[in-house]
Parts: C-alpha cells; sequence; structure tokens
C-alpha cells in the first residue's frame, strides 16, 4: 500500500465515522424522547429502529421536521408466521447518507399501525398494498381499495405464507385438474419389464 | 366526485384499450376539458413477482427481476444480485465489477432511446417513433451479440457477470455509440425546437424538489428540478466502478421556472443529459477493463444455500431508484421473503397529485414526461 492509499484510506475510514455519528445521533435522539424503542446499527450507515406502533407517527413527523430531504422509500409487510408480522418502513436521507429502516413487530387478530401517508403521500400506494397483500390495516389511511389484485382476492392476503400456491388451491384457478398418474408398476417402459423382454 | 361538480363532470376512463395505455388504466373526472380528479388504476399487469421470487433459487431470482422492466433489464435484476451476494458475502471478481458498470450503462441509454420513441409515438408524432428505435436496434444488436438474447438479457448473476465481452459485441457497440451520437442533436432538435412540441410541453406537470421529495419521484425526474439526487454518487457500492471515471450528476436549471422547479419539457431534456453522462462513462470505463475471470469459480456452491440474513439492494436505474429488499432463512434455498420497489410505482400514483387543473390533452404528455413502466408498478 503506497503512502497515497494508506492516507486516503485514513481519510476515507474518519469521513465514515462521521456520517456515522449522524445516523447515531438520530437514533439516541428518538430513543431519549421514547425508552421502548431499540437501535441498532446496519451495514452503509443505516440504522434500524425497533418501535411499538404507537410511535411511527411521532418518528416520522421527526424525520420529516429534522430532515429537509427525507425520501420516503418503502413500506411493507412481512409474514414471520405462527401469527408473528412486521411492517418495515425505510427512508433515505440523501445530505447525511442515512439509510433508516423502522420495524414494527405486530400479532396476528391485533393487525393495524397508524398510516403516515399524510405526512409522506409517497407512502400512500406502498402502505394500500401491504393492506391488500397482508391484511395489514392503515388506520386513517383515506383510500384502502384494493390496488393491484382482482376482485376474488378481497381478504385472501396472498403474499402471508398460509397462502399456497401449489396444488390445493387448482379448483379454484379453473384450470383442469391433471390426470394422475399411473401406479410405477402399471407403467410400460418400466425397468422390471424390459429386463423380462430382454430374456 | 364532489356533489357540486357532479353536474357537468363526465367520468372517463384512459385504458385499458388505448393505444397508449399498455397495461393501465386511470379513471379521470372531466368537466369540460379539465381533469378535476385523477384516479390511477393497477394491477392490469400483476404476476406477483414477489411471491414468485420466494420459490426460485438465488440464482434463478434475477431472472424475474429483469422481466419487470425489459427495457432496462441489465439495471432491473442488479438489486437482486447485490443483495444476494450481500447476505453470501461473495467477492467479485474485478472484471467483473467494470462489465457490470458499463452494461448498465448501455442498459440505460437503451431505456431512454426506447423511452422518447415511446412518448413521440404517444404523442401521434410517428417519424419520432421510428427514428430513434433504428437507432436501438444496433443497440439491441449488441445485446445480442454479448448475451443472446435481445431483451431477456440475464447478465448479471451473483458473483459477477455470465458473458465476456467478445471482439463482435465491442465492434457493436462502437457501432451503436457511433449512430447514437450522430444522430442525438438531429432529435434533440427535432423533440426541444419544435415550437409546437414547446407550447405543449412547457408550463405543464410542474412540480418542486420538495414535492418530488414527498411523493417519492426520484431519478431523472427529480434531478430535472436541479437537485443532485443519485445513488450512482450517493451510495457507494463496491461491486461498481463509477467512482473510476470523471463524470458530474447530470442536473437541470429549468429556463422557465428557475432551480427547484420542473415541467415535463425540463424533464425531457433531462433525459437527453443523462444519455450524455452515460456515454462519457462508458468512454470512461472501456478502456480500463483489466484481464481476469468474470465469475467467482465457487458461485454455485456459495449460492445453494444462503445464510440467514436481511440485506437491502439498490441502484439508481434510469427512472429512479430501484431497490429490493431481502430477507433469508438459515440454510434456505429460496428467499424468505423478497420486497421489490418499482421506482415507477411512485411516478404512476404521483398523477393523481399532478393531474388535476390539466387538460385532457396533456395527460398523455405529463405521464409520458415521466417515463412510466407499467410491469414496475405492478410487478
Amino acid at each position: 500500500m503506497s503512502i497515497w492509499e494508506r492516507w486516503l484510506f485514513w481519510r476515507m475510514s474518519i469521513l465514515t465515522e462521521v456520517l456515522h455519528v449522524a445516523a447515531a445521533t438520530f437514533a439516541r435522539e428518538v430513543i431519549n424522547k421514547f425508552p421502548d424503542v431499540e437501535s441498532k446499527p446496519l451495514n452503509d450507515n443505516g440504522v434500524e429502529l425497533i418501535t411499538p406502533r404507537t410511535h411511527i407517527r411521532d418518528i416520522v413527523n421527526m424525520i420529516d421536521e429534522r430532515f429537509d430531504d427525507a425520501f420516503p422509500e418503502l413500506v411493507f409487510g412481512v409474514d414471520l408466521e405462527e401469527g408473528n408480522f412486521e411492517v418495515i418502513y425505510i427512508f433515505w436521507m440523501r445530505s447525511s447518507s442515512l439509510l433508516l429502516q423502522i420495524r414494527i413487530p405486530l400479532q396476528e387478530n391485533d393487525l393495524w399501525v397508524d398510516t403516515v401517508s399524510d405526512i409522506f403521500p409517497g407512502f400512500e400506494w406502498h402502505e394500500r398494498e401491504t393492506h391488500e397483500m397482508f391484511g395489514i390495516d392503515f388506520k386513517g389511511h383515506q383510500d384502502l381499495r384494493l390496488l393491484l389484485l382482482p376482485d376474488e382476492l378481497e381478504g385472501q392476503y396472498p403474499l402471508r405464507k398460509s397462502f399456497k400456491t401449489d396444488r390445493s388451491r387448482l379448483e379454484e384457478s379453473g384450470l383442469t385438474v391433471p390426470k394422475p398418474k399411473p401406479s410405477p408398476s402399471a407403467r410400460p417402459d418400466d425397468k422390471p419389464a424390459k429386463e423380462a423382454d430382454s430374456e | 366526485m364532489k356533489p357540486d361538480i357532479s353536474d357537468e363532470a363526465v367520468e372517463l376512463w384512459f385504458g385499458p384499450q388505448h393505444v397508449a395505455a399498455h397495461g393501465w388504466a386511470t379513471k379521470l373526472t372531466l368537466v369540460g376539458d379539465y381533469i378535476v380528479e385523477c384516479d390511477p388504476n393497477a394491477g392490469y399487469f400483476h404476476r406477483s413477482a414477489e411471491k414468485c421470487l420466494e420459490f426460485r433459487n438465488f440464482r434463478q431470482g434475477a431472472l424475474i427481476m429483469e422481466r419487470l422492466c425489459m427495457p432496462e433489464a441489465f439495471l432491473a435484476e442488479y438489486p437482486y444480485v447485490q443483495a444476494v451476494e450481500k447476505i453470501a458475502e461473495i467477492e467479485v471478481p474485478e472484471k467483473a465489477k467494470f462489465m457490470r458498470t458499463i452494461m448498465m450503462e448501455v442498459s440505460r441509454i437503451h431505456s431512454i432511446q426506447f423511452w422518447w420513441g415511446q412518448l413521440a409515438g404517444e404523442l401521434g408524432l410517428f417519424t419520432m417513433v421510428l427514428w430513434p428505435w433504428i437507432d436501438r436496434e444496433y443497440t439491441l444488436d449488441a445485446f445480442e451479440e454479448l448475451t443472446g438474447s435481445r431483451h431477456a438479457v440475464t447478465y448479471s448473476t451473483p458473483g459477477g457477470v455470465k458473458y465476456d465481452f467478445t471482439d463482435e459485441f465491442l465492434r457493436r457497440l462502437d457501432l451503436a455509440i457511433y449512430h447514437l451520437e450522430n444522430h442525438l442533436g438531429k432529435f434533440k432538435d427535432m423533440i426541444l425546437k419544435s415550437p409546437t412540441f414547446k407550447a405543449r410541453a412547457q408550463n405543464v406537470g410542474l412540480f418542486s424538489t420538495k414535492e418530488a421529495l414527498k411523493l417519492g419521484l426520484s431519478g431523472p425526474n427529480i434531478r430535472a428540478c436541479d437537485y443532485p439526487m443519485d445513488l450512482r454518487k450517493d451510495a457507494h457500492d463496491p461491486n461498481l466502478k463509477y467512482d473510476q471515471v470523471d463524470w458530474e450528476v447530470p442536473v437541470l436549471v429549468s429556463e422557465e421556472h428557475g432551480s427547484g422547479m420542473c415541467d415535463a419539457y425540463d424533464r425531457m431534456i433531462q433525459r437527453f443529459n443523462e444519455v450524455d453522462v452515460a456515454l462519457q462513462i462508458i468512454r470512461g470505463l472501456l478502456p480500463q477493463v483489466p484481464e481476469g475471470p468474470i465469475i467467482d469459480p465457487k458461485v454455485r456452491a456459495k449460492t445453494n444455500r444462503l445464510p440467514a440474513g436481511e440485506a437491502y439492494g439498490r441502484v439508481e436505474g434510469a427512472r429512479g431508484i430501484s431497490t429490493l429488499w431481502l430477507k433469508t432463512t438459515d440454510k434456505a434455498q429460496t428467499p424468505y421473503r423478497a420486497k421489490i420497489r418499482g421506482p415507477c410505482f411512485n411516478s404512476y400514483y404521483a398523477l393523481k397529485h399532478l393531474m388535476p387543473g390539466l387538460r385532457f390533452a396533456d395527460f398523455v404528455l405529463v405521464f409520458g414526461s415521466l417515463d412510466p413502466y407499467v410491469g414496475w408498478w405492478d410487478r
């Protein structure tokens, strides 16, 4: 490694540290306000906040006030099976180069979160899609009609793990049911039969 | 529909049968010639790519990703590849990094060539459909020589790329760039200096940087507001080689509205600027491609079963930021959950806010200026 490369490496490491501080500062600010929020560093100057659903509107409002370049990237659900679900929000702040991921654990039979689509209109359709695919209710959302699914699949929640896409749903699809395979012994080109022929 | 306008208002479905509406439909409420309400509808093209990804192994997933947006196939498949590489901790050979970056920029050019023909077709300028698409054929020929396929290229794969550059490919790429450069000025003049076109496109579909950020608009749409948001510079990806070339993020100061605002006309100029920068990057990287392997030889063993983890792949696509969030469970052969962000998901939604107040004839123009592609929002 030449001196020049070493110097560059050293400068880069300082820069990365400064950026990580930006991520950590915001996480600390949130935790000071809401002690039941947990934070976890992610790769590439990212930070993750794990929060109960009661704080989501306050945290998103904080993001909106603190960063004037907050870019709403994603809202989506994850089905963790055995009745556990998660809703994940991802924001990207360009000037501080901060990737913020907010995770809300939810339980089945109690699947709701407050909407943030009035603060970031870019999330309106993401929330609508999460609602139709997972059955997670976004309280206060102005329009929770089906977005991508046909009417027949309303209330079926296709992205849940319990929604099977194997043969068990074949009748529903209207496709013809395949003929049952003949049993191995009945096949004409079976190995024992060939051996019998050669003999 | 609000009660006070219901007497004279007309509801009109634009699509899904309209020629300009390839797989989408938007419900417009019109009073006279003016749009008072716009309700974009999605789902006509929905194939549930996210569920499909849960049943494909980690080398097959990129095939589904590129089918979401064929014009930018090299870019569309990359977030998935990046996410898998992060979880499996695969080292990509140096040569493959250069080749990926070059092909992603060629793909960006191809996507924009496709877009301006499509836009002109939607506006009824048929000459402008055919002329750029003659040049696009040369780009497709280069893709064909490289990958054997004109559209479904399947180039990037976890651990590297699939096909090496051949002499014939480099010749065809040169030819494509030669034709593009020769005709670019002519096309710019045809679209941008035409007084009719200028009169139609200026002052419609306006938004500011702040509005664009709130609506989640990215890529050329927000860079047209003189806001240099570009993941190629902002997010350092060690597996791409954008830092090996001198280039500036293309931004545009609107001649009508100044910095911080853009209309449909500005977004069109911006897309031509994007081509210039992409050409600059390709020209800078092509001579630097080193010798060596193009793929990690042990990639098959490394991607058969992945450890448990979560990764987030992001790329600056031709239409904006496209990302993929991937979760795997321990020793799984397929992803547990994959969430795709298509940039056009938000640009299509934005019509709801951009359209009211405009005339019906402006609809196709504003829609086309956002460079929508139906596969990105229906997935």
